[in-house]
């Protein structure tokens, strides 16, 4: 009930939200945590998310099957090979055409490289792998292409940021645009960057993916919440990494 | 991976030093009474105590409850007195035991 009326209260106060914004001044969802919360995401002895990383970095080099290849005999060196490839997510896959987020990439090689039933999405394998490859990438500024054959699925992520929707009706632009740096039930609103996804959430008191935060939003806005890996989120994810642009990424992150 | 723990201490140390121990745990601390789907409940399934025992003596011990979050981290000192090692051992509901050692060289 009190987080309605909360939600119905900020509704409310929405007037009009500035066209254009100035996307060089996006800042990481880290900037608008407590220092503490902060300074505990980049320490190893106090995010739990680094148990994730540490069980991907195992599965990685584990055969899952005596007659099957593990990872890490096609990806040698992965520290080196690997650094910098969740930059480039979400991508689309140039045989299919489809857009693959890093969760998709690893799924696909799971299934038609390694030959394994997937891993399902938010399966705590899948949450691992994926916390595992990103932080290989930390610090690394978001790189992502949104032109070619990007660009439609680039602007289906845009024109669904800029929808109102739900009972609430929203938008996530009115949020993570309009109202950056405000108070929502004791969260700063920040510009929904998600480079530190997969991420620990106290409120989870688990790791979550990307996704799930998405599904959080939509719910918060009383809107259909989409499905983990849907086209619908997977193009707003390209859009969010689009806007992110040069942020580093930060995963595993730790938010509220 | 239902169980795993992060231990941060000094590898050595002076005698006399008071040193910091910094234990994160893995562990979904569930505290059960959810349905099972089959009429019954979930039964409670936490780390209900950690301990630490130094050259044998214990030195801490801290006993958790289902307000305790998952994935616990707690941090404490001790003094250093002999190099040895520092056991730990949490107490799962149901029985199970976990066991970690670390070893601290005093000089
Ligand atoms: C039989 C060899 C093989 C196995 C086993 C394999 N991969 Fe791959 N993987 C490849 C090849 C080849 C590519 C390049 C595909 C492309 O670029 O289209 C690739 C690409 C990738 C990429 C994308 C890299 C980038 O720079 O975009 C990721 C991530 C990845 N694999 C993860 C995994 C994971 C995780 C596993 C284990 C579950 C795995 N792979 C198992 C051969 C393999
Ligand atoms: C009612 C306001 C509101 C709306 C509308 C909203 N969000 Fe959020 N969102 C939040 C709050 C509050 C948080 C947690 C604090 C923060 O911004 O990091 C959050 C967090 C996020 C994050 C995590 C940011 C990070 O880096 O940790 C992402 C990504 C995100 N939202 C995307 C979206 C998208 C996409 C939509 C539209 C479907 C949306 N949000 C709609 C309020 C909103």
């Amino acid at each position: 009930m009190a987080k309605t009326g909360i939600a119905l209260i900020l509704a409310l106060s929405v007037v009009v939200v500035p066209a254009g914004s100035a996307l060089s001044e996006i800042k990481s969802g880290s900037e608008f945590l407590s220092p503490e919360l902060r300074r505990q995401q980049a320490d190893e002895t106090r995010n739990p998310a680094f148990f994730w990383v540490e069980q991907g970095r195992e599965l990685f080099s584990r055969r899952p099957a005596p007659d099957a290849q593990a990872c890490i005999a096609c990806h040698v060196d992965p520290q080196q090979k690997l650094r910098g490839a969740a930059t480039r997510y979400p991508q689309v896959d140039a045989a299919t055409g489809k857009l693959l987020n890093l969760e998709g990439r690893i799924e696909q090689c799971r299934v038609e490289r390694q030959k394994q039933p997937a891993f399902g999405y938010e399966s705590p394998e899948l949450l691992s792998m994926t916390a595992y490859l990103a932080s290989l990438s930390r610090g690394l500024p978001m790189q992502v292409k949104t032109d070619g054959a990007a660009n439609p699925f680039f602007e289906a992520g845009r024109a669904f940021f800029e929808r109102r929707q739900g009972q609430l009706n929203l938008s996530c632009q009115q949020c993570h645009d309009g109202l950056v740096g405000q108070k929502l039930r004791g969260d700063t609103i920040s510009h929904g960057a998600g480079t530190g996804y997969p991420a620990y959430r106290l409120e989870w008191n688990d790791v979550g993916s990307l996704h799930r935060r998405l599904r959080a939003c939509s719910l918060g806005v009383r809107a259909t919440q989409f499905d983990y890996g849907s086209a619908e989120y997977l193009a707003l994810e390209l859009y969010l990494a689009g806007r992110a642009k040069g942020l580093p990424v930060e995963t595993p992150g730790l938010r509220r | 991976m239902s169980f795993n723990a992060r231990i941060t201490m000094p590898a050595q140390a002076k005698a006399g030093e008071i040193v910091e121990i910094r234990v994160l745990t893995r562990h979904v601390m569930d505290r059960g009474g959810q349905s099972d789907g089959k009429g019954g409940t979930v039964p409670r399934k936490i780390l209900n105590r950690l301990t630490a025992t130094y050259a044998g003596e214990p030195i801490f011990r801290f006993d958790m409850h289902t307000g305790v979050s998952a994935n616990p981290f707690v941090s404490f000192t001790t003094r250093a007195v002999a190099t040895g090692d520092i056991v730990f051992e949490w107490r799962e509901d149901g029985g199970a035991t976990y066991t970690r050692t670390a070893r601290l060289t005093v000089t």
